[in-house]
C-alpha cells in the first residue's frame, strides 16, 4: 500500500485536537520488555496493598495483594517450567470463570516465557478439542466445574499437564469449604473429575518447595524473551469465521495498555478499585481489567458470573467501586435492576463499554442514573484490543471515539485506497497494538496485514474532526453481547440435524443481547419443533451460539449459483421490524 | 415439657437466625424501604393486616381451647419468616421483594405485633402480657444490629453468618420434630382437628389471600409470588421463643400446639405452593424463547 503517499501521513490525524493536554500523541516505546518485568516492578511498587478480590453472590471474598500475587506467580512459573517440564514458547491454556487463581495462573505462565493461551471457560468439549488441537498446549489449568469435559475435549490430542483450581480458591477457610459444599452437594456444579491432575494451591506450593530448594530465581525465565516474542494466543473467528489463534505480543499487550491510559484522565494510581464483571478470557477484560488496573494499582473485584446480575448487589454494597467495564448487555441490565438504580454507586467515576455497540439509549440511561458518562471504545482481538476511545469529557453518541496515541485509523475503499471525507470504508488501523498474525495460519494472516496494516473487515466513517462511527460490518458475523457467532458454524450444526433439510442463520436486532441468533430451518420431517432445534444445537454449541429465534420456511432465498443469501433474509428480518 | 436446658438451646437458635437476618442487611436497605412506601405498605398490609384477621377468624369460627386460640392469634401476628425467602427463591419469585418484607415486618414488628395482638386478644377476651412481648421484641431486635455489625467488620464473617442463620432456621424444625412431639404425643392425638385445620389453614389461607392481593394490585406474577409467600409464611421459631419466654408451665406448652404444628406444616403447603409455583412460572416462560447470557 502507496497511499500514505496520497496525504494519509501520520501528521494528518485530526483527532489529535482532542487529547488532553497530558497526553503523548505517540508512544515511542513501551516501558518494559516484557509482561513479566512490568508485573514485577508494578507490584514491588504497591506490595501490600489488595490487588485482587473474588466477590460471590452472598459476599463471600478473598483477597490477594500485589505482593501475594507476585510471589504466587513466580512460584507457579517455577513450577511450569522446573516440575511440569515445560520450556520457553510453550503453550499454557487459561479456562477459568474469573477468580483469584486467574491472576496467578496468567502471571506465572508469562513469567515463566510460556504463551497464554486463553479459554471460554463455557466453551462445549468440541470447541475445546478445536481449540486444543489448534495451540497444543502443554499445560492447562482449568476450574474444577468444567473439568469433566478434559476427555472428550483432549481425545487425540492429550495435554500432559492438568491443573485443577476452584472459584472459591485462596479464600479463607470457612466461605471457601461453604462454597465447596454447597458446589458438590448442592447445586452439583462440580463433578468427579476421571482425569490425572494437581490441585492449584500445591502446584504453587511445589513450585515454591522447588525454588527454595534449589536457589531459583524466577526472572531468569524470560531473560531471553524478546518484546516482540508472542506472549497471549487469544482465540478469535476473526472475520472469516476459523478460528484462529491471534499472536499477541508482551509489547502489543504492554503499548495497547500504555495507550489506554493515556486516554484514561483522572485516574488515580493506587486508587482505583475496579469491578470486573466481564470474563478475563475476554481480550477486553483481559487488557483493560486484569493487565491495566494492575498497573495502575487499582483494587480489582472478580466477579466470577455476573448473571443473574442480583450477583453483583453485594460487590456494589460492599465496594467503593470507582470503575467499571462492560458491554451494553450489562449497562443496559443494570439499568433495569431496581436494586441498582435505587442506590447508583457513589464513587463512581466512569465507565468503560467496549465489546459491542453500547446504544445511544443505553449510554443515556446509565448517566442519568450513575451521573457519570460510559464511555465507549472500539478494537478487536487482533488489536490487543483498544484502537479508539472516546476521551473523557468529550464522548459522542454513536461514535466509537478517536483513535488512542500512537494508532492511525483510517477508512479503505475495495481497491484498498483511502476513501474521501466523510465516506464509508473498511476500517484499517496501524498501531503498536496490531497483532504478529495469526497461529499456523500464514494465509490467513497475509489477508489480514497488509504492510503493517490490519484491516478489521467492519465499515466505518470518519467525521471531520477525527471521531469515528462504525456503519455496518462487513461479514455476517453475530455478535451477541458481545460473544461472536459466525453463522457458518450454526449452519454447520443444523446441518447435523437429520430433521432439517436446510438452514441459514442470521443476526437479527435484540433489546437484550445487541443481537440475537435467528435460524430460518427447512424442515425435512414436519415433526421437527423449534425447541427440537435448540436442544441439539445445545448439545454442540455454547449457549450464546444456540438460535435464540427459528422461523420455518418451506425454502431459502438462493442465488442462481444455489449459495444462500443471507443478505436477503436479513434484509426481509430488517423490513418486518420496520414494518412493525 | 420444655427443659432450662432446650430453653437455653431455643434461644440461642433464634440468636443465631436472627444475627443471620441482620448480617443479610445494610443501613442502606431500610434507607431504601423507606423511600419505597409502596411496597412496603404492602407488606405491612398483608402482614399485619390479613394475617391476624385470618387468625382472629379462625380462632373464631373453629372450636378451640382458649390457650390454643391464643396460640393461633400470636401465630398470626408474627413477622415473615426467613424461610419465606429460600422457598421464593426456589419459587422463582422475586428475592430481593422477599427480603425486604421479612425486614421491614421484622422492624415494623415491634410497634404493630402489640397493637394487632391485644386488638384482637381483647376481642377474644384473652389476657395478654403485653410488656412481656415487647420486650422479647425489643431484644430480638439486638442480635439483628450485631448481624449489621458483623456484616460492617467483615463481608465474609456477614455471609459465613447469614449462611447459618438461614440454615438453622431449617433446622429448627427438625428441633421441633425430636423435642416437642415426642413429648406432647399424647396431646396431638387427644386435641381436636380444628387445631391441625388452623395451623394448616393459616398458611395456606395466608398465601392465598396475599396472592389475590397482589394481583388485585396488578403486580407482575413473580412479585405476587413472593408477596403470597411472603404474607403465608411465619416466623415460627420468633412465636415458640415469645411463648417461652412469656408463659409458664402447661399454659405455655398448650399455647404453643399452633406454632409447633404451624412450623411443621408450613413447609409441607410451602413446597407444594412452591411446585405449583414453579409449574406456572414454566408455562409463562415457554412462550418466550430461552433468555441467552
Amino acid at each position: 500500500m502507496h497511499w500514505e503517499e496520497n496525504g494519509m501521513t501520520p501528521e494528518a490525524r485530526p483527532w489529535t485536537a482532542f487529547y488532553g493536554p497530558t497526553v503523548r500523541k505517540d508512544i515511542e516505546t513501551a516501558s518494559y520488555r516484557t509482561l513479566a518485568d512490568l508485573i514485577r516492578s508494578v507490584s514491588s511498587t504497591f506490595g501490600t496493598a489488595p490487588a485482587f478480590t473474588t466477590c460471590l453472590p452472598n459476599g463471600m471474598n478473598g483477597t490477594l495483594s500485589f505482593q501475594q500475587v507476585d510471589e504466587m506467580s513466580d512460584a507457579f512459573a517455577v513450577y511450569l517450567r522446573e516440575v511440569a517440564g515445560l520450556g520457553q514458547g510453550d503453550r499454557v491454556a487459561l479456562q477459568m470463570p474469573n477468580c483469584l487463581s486467574f491472576p496467578i495462573a496468567a502471571f506465572g505462565i508469562l513469567k515463566a516465557g510460556c504463551i497464554l493461551v486463553n479459554v471460554n471457560p463455557l466453551y462445549t468439549a468440541d470447541e475445546m478439542a478445536k481449540q486444543f488441537s489448534d495451540a497444543e498446549p502443554h499445560a492447562l489449568v482449568i476450574v474444577d466445574m468444567f473439568a469433566d469435559k478434559i476427555p472428550a475435549a483432549t481425545q487425540g490430542h492429550p495435554i500432559p499437564n492438568i491443573i485443577v483450581t476452584r472459584v472459591a480458591e485462596f479464600l479463607p477457610v470457612l466461605p471457601r469449604g461453604i462454597v465447596g459444599l454447597v458446589q458438590k452437594h448442592w447445586d452439583k456444579s462440580v463433578k468427579p473429575i476421571e482425569v490425572a491432575h494437581i490441585r492449584f494451591p500445591d502446584a504453587v506450593t511445589a513450585g515454591r518447595d522447588h525454588m527454595k530448594r534449589e536457589r531459583i530465581e524466577a526472572d531468569v525465565y524470560t531473560q531471553s524473551v524478546d518484546a516482540h516474542d508472542v506472549a497471549c494466543l487469544q482465540y478469535t473467528g476473526g472475520t472469516t469465521g476459523v478460528a484462529k489463534g491471534a499472536m499477541l505480543t508482551h509489547a502489543n499487550l504492554i503499548m495497547n495498555m500504555e495507550q489506554t491510559m493515556e486516554m484514561l484522565e483522572g485516574v488515580e494510581k493506587g486508587k482505583e478499585v475496579a469491578l470486573t464483571a466481564l470474563p478475563l478470557y475476554h481480550i477486553f477484560a483481559f487488557t483493560v481489567n486484569m493487565l491495566a488496573f494492575y498497573w495502575l494499582g487499582a483494587r480489582n473485584i472478580l466477579i466470577p458470573n455476573p448473571r443473574p446480575l442480583s450477583n453483583l448487589k453485594r460487590a456494589f454494597e460492599n465496594y467503593k467501586i470507582t470503575w467499571m467495564s462492560g458491554v451494553n448487555t450489562l449497562f443496559n441490565g443494570l439499568t433495569n435492576e431496581v436494586w441498582f438504580t435505587d442506590s447508583p454507586p457513589k464513587f463512581l467515576k466512569f465507565s468503560s463499554a467496549g465489546g459491542m455497540a453500547l446504544q445511544a439509549a443505553v449510554a443515556q440511561k446509565w448517566e442519568g442514573v450513575t451521573g457519570k458518562p460510559v464511555l465507549q471504545g472500539y478494537g478487536l482481538t487482533e488489536t490487543s484490543p483498544v484502537l479508539t476511545f472516546n476521551p473523557l469529557g468529550k464522548t459522542r453518541d454513536g461514535s466509537i471515539g478517536i483513535p488512542v496515541p500512537g494508532t492511525m485509523v483510517v477508512c479503505l475503499d475495495e481497491a484498498g485506497m483511502p476513501v474521501a471525507q466523510g465516506q464509508t470504508g473498511e476500517i484499517a488501523a496501524k498501531g503498536p497494538q496490531i497483532m504478529a498474525g495469526y497461529w499456523n495460519k500464514p494465509d490467513e494472516s497475509g489477508h489480514a496485514l497488509r504492510d503493517g496494516w490490519f484491516l478489521t473487515g467492519d465499515i466505518g466513517v470518519m467525521d471531520p474532526d477525527g471521531y469515528f462511527r462504525i456503519v455496518d460490518r462487513k461479514k455476517d458475523m453475530v455478535v451477541v453481547s458481545g460473544f461472536n457467532v459466525y453463522p457458518n458454524e450454526v449452519e454447520d450444526c443444523l446441518a447435523l440435524h437429520p430433521g432439517i433439510l436446510e438452514a441459514a442463520v442470521i443476526g437479527v436486532p435484540d433489546d437484550g443481547t445487541g443481537e440475537a441468533v435467528k435460524a430460518f430451518v427447512v424442515k425435512r420431517d414436519s415433526g421437527l419443533s423449534e425447541a427440537d432445534i435448540r436442544a441439539h444445537c445445545k448439545k454442540h454449541l455454547t449457549a450464546y451460539k444456540v438460535p435464540k429465534r427459528v422461523e420455518f420456511r418451506d425454502e431459502l432465498p438462493k442465488s442462481n449459483v444455489g449459495k444462500i443469501l443471507r443478505k436477503d433474509l436479513r434484509a426481509e428480518e430488517l423490513a418486518r421490524i420496520a414494518a412493525e | 415439657m420444655v427443659g432450662a436446658f432446650e430453653q437455653a438451646l431455643l434461644a440461642l437458635m433464634i440468636f443465631v437466625i436472627m444475627l443471620g437476618m441482620g448480617a443479610s442487611l445494610t443501613p442502606r436497605d431500610f434507607y431504601l424501604a423507606l423511600r419505597r412506601p409502596y411496597g412496603l405498605a404492602i407488606g405491612v398490609i398483608s402482614q399485619y393486616g390479613f394475617m391476624p384477621l385470618i387468625g382472629f377468624l379462625l380462632a373464631t369460627f373453629l372450636v378451640v381451647p382458649e390457650t390454643i386460640a391464643l396460640g393461633i392469634l400470636i401465630m398470626a401476628c408474627m413477622p415473615g419468616g426467613t424461610t419465606s425467602n429460600i422457598f421464593t427463591y426456589f419459587s422463582k419469585g422475586n428475592l430481593a421483594l422477599s427480603v425486604l418484607m421479612t425486614v421491614t415486618s421484622t422492624v415494623t414488628g415491634v410497634a404493630m405485633i402489640p397493637v394487632v395482638l391485644v386488638l384482637y386478644a381483647s376481642a377474644l377476651n384473652l389476657e395478654i402480657p403485653r410488656e412481656n412481648i415487647i420486650v422479647t421484641l425489643v431484644l430480638l431486635l439486638v442480635p439483628v444490629a450485631i448481624g449489621m455489625l458483623l456484616r460492617k467488620l467483615s463481608a465474609n464473617v456477614g455471609a459465613v453468618t447469614e449462611f447459618f442463620g438461614s440454615a438453622l432456621a431449617l433446622f429448627f424444625i427438625l428441633f421441633l420434630m425430636v423435642s416437642w412431639i415426642p413429648r406432647n404425643w399424647q396431646f396431638l392425638l387427644e386435641t381436636t382437628s380444628a387445631t391441625y385445620i388452623a395451623s394448616i389453614g393459616l398458611g395456606l389461607f395466608g398465601i392465598t389471600i396475599g396472592y389475590l392481593f397482589a394481583r388485585a394490585l396488578r403486580l407482575h406474577p413473580r412479585n405476587a409470588r413472593t408477596v403470597a409467600l411472603e404474607t403465608g409464611i411465619q416466623n415460627g421459631p420468633l412465636a415458640i421463643a415469645i411463648i417461652v419466654f412469656t408463659f409458664q408451665g402447661a399454659e405455655a406448652q398448650a399455647i404453643m400446639a399452633v406454632p409447633v404444628l404451624y412450623s411443621l406444616f408450613i413447609v409441607i403447603v410451602s413446597t407444594c405452593v412452591t411446585l405449583v409455583f414453579r409449574r406456572a412460572n414454566t408455562a409463562a416462560e415457554q412462550k418466550i424463547p430461552d433468555s441467552l447470557l
